[in-house]
């Protein structure tokens, strides 16, 4: 009998597992990750390019905070060239949110296409017709003859010289607009809560702080923001419930119930909001930038 | 004391329908209605922005192949037809001022093919510097169209889900008399999915 009902849990678990198995997404070529400035997936420079070129383009996003990243892929495998590359640079996200001054050099060896894919912020400096300069006339020779470091360094270095003195970091970092919408979002839900927690307080003990903990957490963006607002909710209407302290005219009960130390360790960061990866900084691309083959 | 309690009640269930639901999609109808406007503006500019490189590219050519009369004139009179439809506010409620607007796009970049397809011909004017920008701009701004397409696609399926899904489009109807609107078919995505070929 025992077994049986095993038998029938892997059963119903290879169900679920095989109903479930369609919904994962078939990508043609997946979007490798963002290891540094340079991203070399066909091994074609050598290491001592990479470090050269990794260098200049970490430089050059300290001061300017645009970034250039180069990728380069042994092939397309059938991808239409411009639908990768804007997949690679929205997948990563290049450049800072809001500004969206990233750039993305793609070669494709196989295919032998090269192409800039240039952010919104960019694109007033990095036009379309100077991309299409700097692949026709600095990258594309170079590529010709397989000189392949040559070219890249050279329209790596071309990129930035076009772009460069165009965006300069503002000297206050400001706080991101999430981060203080969730910070505000959580301050008034923990403010309902109480509130609310203090009136139930009045009518039974427990209800209250238990309501106002709930009202809380449903009222705070999910997950973690929702968790600390609740516990603070349920925490505060207590002790203040437990102190006398209610919305509308007093009980007489006076017992506190809570220790100092509990509340005192009720510390913690909001949780900072969802950005992504260590590298891109949330940029997005609009299918500017150009085109060329050798 | 019940008559106290149940009118707290009363007064968190409001307080917590305020916060946390968006009032049977009130709000998020509304936000998106905007943002599919936002969206559908961005085509129009770049649809815009192709208009706007075509009498350069027609001169260009001029000056290699004058003679080549038919071609120009066709690619002159495919951008009148496509600049000269009305956009309105109330164009994305149309579906027949929508699709004659696509017919009038798609005819545009037909002739613009022809015309880089007959570029190929005239060795002096595939080399001409100027001629070669051009070029790199209209591929720019045919990937520029590619993307806002995209992201209108994606915004009006959101909006139009939202209209048609129970309770929002209690909402949607009679709050809100907002109804589905037009979006581009796959048959046009197909079409357009081949932008004028670029190739030397």
């Amino acid at each position: 009998m025992r077994l049986c009902g095993r038998v029938r849990k892997a059963v119903l678990a290879g169900w679920v597992w095989l109903v479930l198995m369609p919904g994962l997404p078939a990508l043609a070529l997946d979007v490798p990750s963002l290891s540094g400035p340079v991203v070399d997936v066909a091994h074609v420079l050598p290491p001592a390019t990479v470090e050269q070129l990794s260098q200049e383009l970490r430089a050059h996003e300290a001061k300017t905070s645009n970034q250039v990243v180069v990728l380069i892929v042994p092939s397309l495998e059938g991808e239409p060239l411009f639908d990768f590359s804007h997949r690679v640079a929205t997948t990563w996200k290049l450049g800072r949110k809001g500004t969206d001054n990233g750039v993305l050099l793609l070669v494709a060896l196989k295919d032998r296409k090269v192409r800039l894919e240039v952010g919104y912020g960019l694109e007033g400096a990095l036009t379309d017709a100077r991309s299409a300069q700097i692949i026709r006339n600095e990258i594309v020779p170079r590529f010709r003859t397989g000189e392949f470091a040559a070219g890249i360094t050279v329209g790596v270095r071309a990129v930035l010289s076009t772009i460069e003195g165009t965006y300069h970091v503002p000297e206050r970092p400001t706080v991101s607009p999430s981060d203080s919408d969730r910070l505000g979002q959580v301050l008034l839900a923990v403010i309902v809560g109480v509130v609310i927690g203090l009136l139930f307080s009045r009518a039974h003990r427990v209800l209250g702080p238990v309501v106002g903990g709930g009202l809380s957490f449903v009222a705070a963006p999910w997950l973690v923001p929702a968790l600390i607002a609740g516990g603070l909710s349920l925490l505060l209407v207590s002790l203040l419930g437990g102190w006398g302290l209610s919305v509308g005219p007093r009980r007489g009960r006076r017992t506190s119930g809570f220790d100092e130390t509990w509340f005192s360790t009720q510390r913690g960061g909001w949780g900072s909001g969802d950005l992504s990866g260590s590298f891109g900084g949330g940029g997005d691309f609009g299918g500017g930038g150009a085109s060329g083959d050798w | 004391m019940s008559m106290i309690v149940a009118r707290m009640v009363l007064v968190s269930l409001l307080l917590t329908g305020m916060l946390t639901s968006s009032g049977c999609g009130y709000n998020d109808l509304q936000g998106l209605d905007e943002d599919t406007k936002a969206a559908w503006s961005e085509v129009i500019n770049q649809y815009q922005r192709r208009a706007d490189l075509i009498p350069n590219l027609v001169n260009t050519v001029k000056g290699y192949a004058a003679h080549e009369r038919e071609t120009l004139e066709s690619v002159v009179q495919a951008r009148a037809r496509a600049t000269n439809v009305q956009i309105t506010p109330e164009f994305l409620k149309d579906e027949a001022a929508f699709k004659k607007f696509q017919e009038a796009q798609q005819g545009l970049s037909g002739a613009l093919g022809r015309l880089l397809a007959l570029a190929e011909q005239y060795p002096n004017l595939k080399a001409d510097q100027g001629f070669r920008d051009l070029q790199s701009q209209l591929e720019g701004t045919e990937n520029r169209i590619t993307v806002a397409r995209k992201r209108y696609i994606e915004k009006v399926a959101e909006f139009n889900k939202m209209v048609r899904y129970f309770p929002t489009n209690l909402t949607a109807k009679f709050l809100l008399h907002l109804d589905e609107k037009a979006n581009f078919t796959v048959a046009d995505e197909k079409a357009v999915a081949k932008p004028p070929e670029v190739k030397f």
